[in-house]
């Protein structure tokens, strides 16, 4: 029902209350993290064991474990560790997996049959599976489990990206584009990469919460980090012996990657929202 | 629509065997050799060096495949260096095992799943849309692991109802081999269920803003037969597009919960293959596995196409 | 039969209220036909909306009453409005492949409101379905039955969709552009049918729609509408020949006329007022050539010129009874034509198949091969254009035209032909050697919402193809775009917004400015003004042919509007099913065309003046 004189003037849009509250929750964490060797209230790896399996008290605030050592401070550090696992495990497989998803919705024929083949058999795997036998034949380090989700997230975002270029190379703008000679190059990264990374961004940030329950799991399961590292999923995998008598720390790495993970998404759906309906915007015909 | 079948098998099994070559491929740039694995680390090198000749370990790894994959095309899939027995005994026990966790675990989240999402898209903006949401949320937000010992905390250290591990089989007794099957199902179940709910969900909406459903309403046709019969057929073909890919997930869940309830099934055989390098086990088991997620995928697609009618009819009439 | 009394609706939105309706009356007499006219924001749509009970939730209804036999709908509980919907009151809509759920068979579709409204079995309904199938002229309607929405063509999906809303008998029958989407000739046979159904069925019709000439064949009275007012209603044929209100002249001035030598066409300037901030007088002041200092009080809608079945509301109706719409001078005619001169397209033998499909699968020389199943798009189609000439391609969905145009470009490649642009052949050459050619040859793309890179501003979008070719030092670039943007009647300072911040017609302008940037020979429009609404189409016609005028382009003009074409080109071809059946000088081609399928093609126009075509008046 907008009249084109309303577009002219049409504010920008606020940002939604999920939107809002996704980075709130988030920058706190990440503040969090990257200032934890300064704020932690203790040292995250000194063994005592007058203090073992302390319930939560004023002085450590989310109790001890059973090296005695204080728990908030380890999931503070922890928290480093796991966006680091995170973000870099995501621009690993975005720095592969964009390229071959445009060339691939670009060029279609022999390009994208084989490239998509190429994902459809590493997708044939459960993304758990295709990190353990990765990780399965070296020493682990958390490096390796980093470098590992990356490779294993590469498919679908190759997918992804292949699916938006191509309801992005419909449009005439591209059309228009080759009816002024510009190359594949131009075209790929001047006309169709501007309009597709929203969207990219979009399932960026989804994938950063995958790679951060990935890379717990496989560090949970002892192929990721290693003690005496404060990683979330290998503090809950030396808790799991104490579950009945301390269950605090169990919990505490938990709830925090339940927040963290919550604030990410919350970022990428109200992102979303707010792209989305830009993308759909159809004038009056006036 | 039978060309469309056959057409499906022949690149699940083509993706079946690029799946064999990467597993291979992957397993053979290890460091560690094979035959110390097996005779220890102080043995006596001459000896290692029969035993690789032996095991064909000097041969190029071409040969080494083939040798491999036709043993198992022929239905040997190896022995166990851990065991010392047939892999394949091993695996079908194990894989049986889980795949009736795996079933169940599907089953539920399909029927919950697909109910809330109707449910919540029907009451899009109320109270009860929301408390869908963030409850279905909270499932995938943690990863299973983290809910698995949350289901032993309670269930079975508070409230002692359930064995919080292990396994009894069906001989042992139907109620007890029930028992130990509950927490591990609800924990997948949980940990899975907005997946489906939300997609669901979204999709529902989406198909009730369309002109048909609009055109259905024009009809003056009730709201229960709008629903039912013009709404939900749509609505849930992406749902099973994203049940197959669920299915996917629901198997890779299984490894870390096994591991947790102590479930003897395939997840728990390939961590424990891996911490102990039991490299056959582990390539045979993967392949399984990916053999089993292309079955699903295939049977998906089968079921995505025959209710859409714009693939099982392709006849052009005017 | 119909009655709505005073209506108004409003819409809830983020950002602030729409006022859609504003105190709208109209009567449908039982067994007449009452056509709602006016552009895309009139609030024609919203008018069926409401009278159906169908509403968003965002909508509210601040006053009115919709009075239907006698009771008042608004009162009605929501049970009791439904179960008018449908058997009562039957609602076609425009797009006919959304409207069909595409799960469910055709015949179980169309029998819905039977087994709904009228208590009949399933078996019953099936049959009845059958015949309706039939009824409404669809061959073979058995077969039809069991089919599937997607494996019917346009016009057999919407004579479904009547059959579906004819089935539970309803009295009124409410049309919401029922043949904007379908070819011309298959949109005179679904106009056919209506007017056979409503003489054996003694209908009750709310035809909606924004073609005139439509409304000119089947409508008995007519009610213009334009920012959620009626401005105007009258029988059809006298609204049509002599309009009162000033946005009716405008618009009926504003249509190219088959037969009628135009030298221009009327436009109206500037656009629809912010429905959400609408003026306290008239809504049409704005635009209006006409207005003076009353303008500015509410107008109401009151009778006018001597019969009393005619309203306007305009206080100037009468005593502007018969001043028409003021049309613009055209520039100056230059002489356009070179004789002789060497043409710059020249298309010979041009061929291209899609393939659409796997057919049987046979054995090649011991190799398994499957048949390809194909459609010959273009099928060995030759013309040429000259220096300066508008060339109409003329053709239905389906006759290779946008396909040729495309070709033309080596923006799709040909099987095989020559293409030669200034006398220079450019098939066989690889793409980046076309680089002159790009130069010389652009195009102006249909859809304004696609054609136009989103994340670009207006400098960028018309500066680049000027960067590309170097034909300006950078710093002179935006001068450049300037004087483009000056061309194409834009001003200056809409250099810097983005396309979602223009209209349609400002974003064609644009995408005009971008193909004249690199100073083209000739320019392949395709489709531009199909997308738009009619009085900005006109604009942009007036404009092409001003631009043809000063810069010597040539165009070849590709279009499904024949009337359109026949304004601005100086020969037309006509295609059907990628062949071209007839090229002529566009005169001849209007006046008597020799291949039959261009004169079936002519007779189905519908007219705003009654005549060829349309014997039935």
């Amino acid at each position: 029902m907008a009249t084109s004189a309303a577009l002219e003037r049409a504010p920008r849009k606020p940002m939604s209350a999920q939107l809002k509250a996704g980075l709130l929750i988030t920058s706190v964490i990440v503040l969090l993290g990257l200032l934890a060797p300064w704020i932690s209230p203790h040292p995250w790896d000194t063994i005592s064991i007058k203090t073992r399996f302390l319930p939560p008290s004023t002085t450590y605030w989310l109790g001890t474990d059973d090296f005695g050592r204080d728990v908030f401070s380890r999931l503070l550090m922890g928290t480093r560790l796991s966006l680091a696992m995170g973000i870099s495990a995501t621009l690993i497989s975005l720095a592969i997996g964009v390229p071959i998803g445009l060339a691939a919705g670009y060029f279609r024929g022999r390009t994208d049959e084989l490239l998509m083949r190429s994902a459809d058999v590493l997708m044939a795997v459960p993304p758990i599976m295709l990190g353990l036998l990765v990780l399965a034949v070296t020493p682990p380090a958390i490096w390796k489990t980093a470098v590992a989700v990356g490779l294993v997230y590469v498919p679908p975002i190759a997918r992804v990206t292949r699916s938006v270029t191509l309801s992005i190379v419909t449009e005439d703008f591209v059309q228009a584009a080759r009816a002024r000679a510009e190359g594949p190059a131009w075209i790929l990264f001047r006309e169709i990469l501007p309009n597709a990374w929203p969207a990219l961004i979009v399932e960026a940030s989804l994938r950063v919460t995958y790679a951060i329950l990935l890379g717990s799991a496989l560090s949970f399961l002892g192929l990721g980090a290693q003690p005496p590292s404060s990683d979330w999923g290998l503090m809950i995998a030396e808790a799991r012996a104490f579950i009945d008598t301390a269950p605090w720390i169990a919990l505490s790495p938990g709830i925090a990657m339940c927040l963290l993970v919550v604030g990410i998404n919350l970022i990428g759906d109200g992102a979303r929202e707010r792209l989305d309906p830009r993308l759909k915007t159809r004038t009056a015909k006036g | 629509m039978a060309r469309y079948i056959l057409r499906r098998l022949l690149s699940v099994a083509l993706v079946l065997v690029a799946v064999s070559i990467l597993v291979f491929a992957v397993t053979s740039i290890l460091p560690a050799n094979v035959a110390y694995l097996i005779l220890g680390q102080f043995a006596d090198p001459a000896q290692v060096k029969v035993l690789e000749a032996k095991l064909g370990l000097n041969d190029p790894i071409w040969q080494q495949y083939l040798r491999w994959a036709w043993a198992i095309v022929q239905g040997n899939l190896g022995e166990s260096m851990l065991m010392n027995r047939p892999i394949a005994p091993l695996l079908f026990e194990a894989i049986s095992r889980s795949l009736v966790l795996a079933s169940v675990s599907f089953v539920l989240i399909a029927v919950i799943g697909i109910g809330l999402g109707v449910a919540a898209a029907l009451r899009h903006g109320r109270p009860l849309d929301h408390g869908v949401s963030v409850g279905t949320y909270l499932g995938i937000a943690v990863p299973e692991f983290f809910w698995a010992i949350v289901v032993i905390l309670i269930f079975a250290s508070w409230l002692g109802w359930l064995p919080s591990s292990g396994y009894e089989p069906l001989a042992t007794g139907f109620w007890i081999w029930l028992q130990h099957l509950i927490a591990p199902t609800i924990t997948l179940v949980f940990a899975h269920l907005a997946h489906v709910s939300r997609l669901t969900r979204s999709s529902m909406i989406e198909v009730l803003q369309s002109p048909y459903v609009t055109a259905a309403r024009a009809k003056g046709l009730p709201e229960r037969i709008v629903v039912m019969r013009h709404a939900l057929r749509n609505a849930l073909l992406p749902t099973i597009t994203v049940l197959a890919l669920d299915f996917g997930r629901l198997m890779g869940g299984i490894v870390v919960i096994e591991t947790v309830f102590a479930y003897p099934g395939l997840g728990r055989l390939i961590v424990f293959s891996i911490q102990n390098r039991d490299l056959p086990t582990l390539q045979a088991s993967i392949l399984v596995v990916a053999a089993i997620y292309a079955i699903a995928n295939l049977l998906a697609d089968l079921a995505y196409a025959w209710l859409n009618p714009r693939i099982r009819y392709d006849r052009s009439i005017a | 039969m119909l009655s709505i009394d005073d209506l108004s609706v409003r819409y809830r939105t983020a950002s602030g209220e729409v006022e859609a309706l504003t105190g709208i009356s109209l009567a449908v007499p039982r067994g007449s036909t009452l056509a709602l006219v006016g552009e895309s924001g009139s609030g024609k749509s919203t008018v069926a909306l409401a009278a159906m009970g169908l509403l968003p939730q965002e909508a509210y209804c601040p006053s009115g009453r919709i009075d239907f036999d006698g009771r008042d709908m608004m009162q009605m509980a929501p049970a009791e409005r439904r179960a008018l919907r449908g058997r009562r009151i039957g609602l076609v809509f425009q797009d006919p492949f959304s409207v069909l759920n595409p799960s469910l068979r055709i015949g179980d579709q169309v029998a819905e409101g039977l087994i709904q409204h009228r208590g009949a079995t399933p078996a019953a309904a099936a049959e009845r379905a059958v015949e309706l199938l039939d009824e409404v002229g669809i061959r073979n309607p058995r077969a039809v039955a069991q089919a599937y929405p997607h494996e019917l063509s346009g016009g057999m999906r919407q004579r479904a969709l009547i059959a579906g809303a004819l089935a539970p008998e309803p009295d009124l029958l409410i049309l919401d552009e029922p043949t904007t989407a379908l070819d011309v000739t298959i949109e005179a046979q679904i106009l056919e049918l209506l007017e056979t159904l409503r003489a054996r069925r003694g209908l009750t019709m709310l035809f909606i729609s924004h073609n005139l000439g439509v409304v000119r064949r089947i409508a008995d009275r007519v009610a213009v509408m334009y920012a959620g007012q009626v401005v105007e209603t009258g029988p059809t044929a006298e609204v049509l020949r002599a309009p009162l209100h000033p946005y009716a002249k405008g618009l009926i001035a504003a249509i190219p006329r088959l037969g009628l030598r135009q030298e221009r066409l009327a436009s109206i300037p500037g656009r629809l007022p912010d429905l959400r901030r609408l003026p306290q007088g008239c809504r049409f002041e704005a635009r209006c050539p006409f207005a003076d200092a009353a303008c500015g009080e509410p107008q109401a809608l009151g009778t006018a010129g001597d019969a009393s079945s005619r309203e306007a509301r305009c206080h100037l109706a009468a005593s502007q009874a018969s001043t028409p719409w003021p049309i613009e001078a055209a520039s100056d005619p230059v002489e356009r034509r070179q004789a002789g001169a060497a043409p710059v397209l020249e298309i010979d033998s041009l061929v291209r198949r899609f393939t659409i499909g796997r057919g049987r699968l046979r054995f090649d020389r011991g190799w398994p091969r499957f048949d390809k199943l194909s459609i010959t798009a273009v099928d060995s189609v030759s013309l040429t254009v000259r220096p300066g000439e508008v060339l109409g391609l003329v053709g239905e969905s389906g006759s290779g035209k946008t396909t040729l145009g495309r070709i033309a470009l080596r923006l799709i490649e040909p099987d095989s032909g020559r293409i030669l642009v200034d006398g220079e052949p450019i098939v066989g050459l690889p793409q980046a050697a076309l680089e002159p050619m790009r130069r010389k040859a652009q195009i102006v793309f249909q859809n304004p919402d696609s054609s136009l890179n989103p994340r670009k501003t207006v400098l960028e979008l018309i500066g680049r193809p000027i960067e590309r070719f170097g034909l300006a030092p950078s710093g002179e670039i935006p001068t450049r775009v300037r004087a483009l943007l000056d061309l194409v009647r834009l001003p200056a300072h809409y250099a810097h917004r983005y396309p979602h911040q223009m209209s349609g017609g400002e974003k064609q302008r644009v995408g005009i400015a971008r193909a004249l940037a690199t100073e083209p020979r000739f320019i392949v429009c395709d489709e531009p003004v199909s997308a738009l609404d009619v009085s900005v189409q006109a604009a942009i016609v007036n404009l092409l042919a001003d631009l043809r005028d000063r810069l010597q382009v040539a165009y070849l003009f590709i279009s499904h509007d024949i009337a359109v074409v026949a304004h601005l080109a100086d020969r037309i071809a006509v295609m059907n099913q990628g062949r071209i059946v007839e090229i002529d000088e566009t005169e001849r081609i209007t006046r008597s065309p020799s291949h039959p399928y261009t004169a079936r093609l002519i007779a189905a126009v519908p007219r705003i003046d009654g005549m060829a075509g349309d014997a039935s008046r």
